[in-house]
């Protein structure tokens, strides 16, 4: 070889990874070996100061055989949790309501009280019940029956009123003006901010053929949607909401379906002082009366995974005019009654051990509250709840 | 297991049957957490953000099964994509208070060590050059923490889809903007 080596070459020399005919070259040429030598100075402090990244193990971390049991662990609950955020990634929630409050919503169509007229305002959120539901076994969501259905539901709503962005405010006062109800602050706690989302609404307009035919698609040829369905109106209309945050907590956002766990950088500890109250006064729901909620609850539910038998004992349960229904993923959370704000609250606990979180929702005088945060002290979002004037 | 079998045995030990995968991908786990742990623990210095991107790394192994193409080695994808969350949680975090909590103060002050000065120095110095990596072009700090890991040239082009013999100048390139940030951030200190 006539040519002298690049510094390039003369670089992967230093770390052994030249070929050898151009190895014999460096040996002997000594104009090549002196540059050599002036790039091993140039670069010695860049290799010294980054030399720890070779250091020998010296680790105190998690054995292998632990880290092998939690990456399960949590690949389970993100494979559940991801399930209940594809169930609900659907367009209407870009307009600003919670996504249980949705879901509970749209399974919460009035019953078949026998009203006079066609369209009834029913629903109203009286109390919270939970449903477990196993997500993991809807994996026809991830194909495109999944973005079928998303669609379905899209092309079947139509936004009558768009809520606008979160608007921060000063205090309780002027989030009850804003909000118009009567907006209560904890005592002897001061919020880092408070932010009113203004209402929105929508109605709904079934495709009884297009839904059943995505049912079939998705295997589930065994449920049958009832022909009442077929056309029916539900309009929703869904108040202004206020959103009181403590501690360091994400920007609100008419977008947003809380917090992001799936990104990068923990928001576990990013935010793990954050507690966000929320409070909302009832939705309500307009619907035929000729709509049997208990019916569409049994599919939904046995959509879900949950047998026949299964699905007709829950539903049994459930007032569908005043209950909102949080459902959460069965294996990545759990939840108890407890007792808040002088009533019966619903805890629920997703515990993680990167980023647990909870919700304490609770009913009270027609408006719903929720308080959630990311970490495990569920007992401040008790206080909290338990300090409201 | 021999580094030599890399290229062959992986995608072999991936294109199964499901639970033929799942096996598989186990047996990849138990061969590479160490490593991919020690490697993040040295770039975040946080114990507990350490732990959970390198789940995420597996984690990401595991949904996207790069491992069905040909000539895929996972080492090196491994430590790449390691890679691109530690440098992604140094600039998220990168405020000097929030730094210190988590490496300098605390570790000075719980350490049993008879030499703090000398402790503090090698976390001040370690500070600069993950603040150093932070802010370089993100190809060029993926080069050098890969190779400063110990992974071979071939395997670095194979992971950042380079020529082999593109590394070496690579490589010197990125030495000298890494020395480059490296400085300008400790004399900023100085000022």
């Amino acid at each position: 070889m006539k040519d002298h080596l690049n510094d390039g070459q003369l670089r992967a020399a230093l770390d052994r990874e030249l070929d050898s005919d151009e190895l014999k070259h460096l040996e002997a040429c000594t104009q090549c070996q002196a540059r050599q030598k002036m790039l091993e100075s140039q670069i010695h402090p860049t290799a010294e100061r980054l030399s720890f990244l070779s250091f020998p193990a010296n680790d105190t971390g998690l054995s292998t055989s632990a880290a092998w049991k939690k990456f399960n662990n949590d690949r389970l609950a993100q494979k559940e949790t991801n399930m209940f955020r594809k169930l609900f990634a659907i367009p209407l929630l870009k307009y600003g309501v919670p996504v249980v409050l949705i879901f509970a919503l749209i399974l919460a169509f009035p019953g078949t009280r026998a009203l006079a007229s066609e369209l009834l305002n029913l629903f109203r959120v009286q109390q919270v019940a939970v449903v477990p539901v196993d997500f993991t076994g809807m994996e026809q969501l991830n194909g495109a029956v999944g973005s079928d259905i998303s669609q379905l539901i899209s092309d079947s709503i139509t936004m009558t009123k768009k809520p606008g962005d979160p608007v921060t405010v000063t205090g309780a006062d002027e989030a009850s003006q804003q909000a118009g109800f009567d907006v209560r602050v904890p005592q002897n706690m001061t919020p880092s901010r408070i932010s009113v989302m203004s209402g929105s609404s929508f109605t709904l307009k079934v495709d009884r053929a297009k839904a059943q035919a995505l049912l079939n698609e998705a295997g589930r040829t065994d449920l049958i949607l009832p022909d009442s369905i077929d056309g029916a109106n539900v309009s929703v209309t869904i108040p202004s909401s206020v959103s009181i945050a403590f501690g360091t907590c994400p920007q609100p956002s008419k977008d947003g379906d809380g917090f992001d766990t799936n990104s990068n950088g923990s928001p576990g500890r990013r935010y793990a002082d954050c507690l966000i109250l929320a409070e909302i006064p009832s939705p309500s729901v307009s619907a035929p009366a000729s709509l049997n909620v208990a019916q569409l609850a049994q599919i939904g539910l046995e959509f879900s995974g949950m047998t026949s038998e299964q699905a007709a004992a829950y539903t049994d349960t459930v007032d569908w005019t005043s209950t909102l229904v949080v459902p959460i993923p069965k294996n990545a959370a759990s939840y108890q009654q407890v007792a808040v704000d002088g009533v019966t609250g619903t805890l629920i606990e997703r515990p993680a051990d990167d980023a647990p979180q909870f919700a304490l929702l609770w009913v009270k005088d027609g408006i719903i509250y929720a308080i959630g945060g990311l970490g495990s002290n569920s007992q401040q979002a008790l206080e909290i709840a338990n300090s409201l004037p | 297991m021999d580094e030599s079998l890399w290229h062959e045995s992986v995608p072999r030990r991936m294109k199964l049957s499901t639970s033929k995968a799942d096996e598989a991908f186990e047996s990849i786990f138990h061969e590479h957490w160490s490593a991919i742990h020690r490697l993040l623990s040295r770039m975040v210095i946080d114990p507990a953000e350490a732990e959970d991107l390198a789940l995420e790394t597996f984690l990401r192994l595991y949904k996207y099964r790069p491992a069905q193409h040909e000539n895929f080695n996972t080492r090196a994808w491994l430590y790449k994509v390691a890679t691109n969350l530690a440098l992604h949680s140094i600039r998220s975090f990168k405020r000097r208070d929030h730094y210190e909590s988590h490496a300098g103060k605390d570790a000075l002050i719980e350490s049993q060590e008879d030499q703090p000065s000398k402790l503090f120095a090698e976390k001040e110095d370690r500070y600069f050059v993950h603040m150093a990596l932070g802010q370089m072009n993100p190809r060029q700090a993926e080069l050098l923490v890969l190779r400063y890991s110990g992974i071979p040239y071939k395997e670095i082009a194979a992971a950042l889809s380079l020529a082999p013999t593109s590394i070496g100048p690579l490589l010197l390139r990125a030495e000298r903007e890494f020395e480059q940030c490296y400085r300008t951030l400790t004399q900023e200190e100085e000022k």
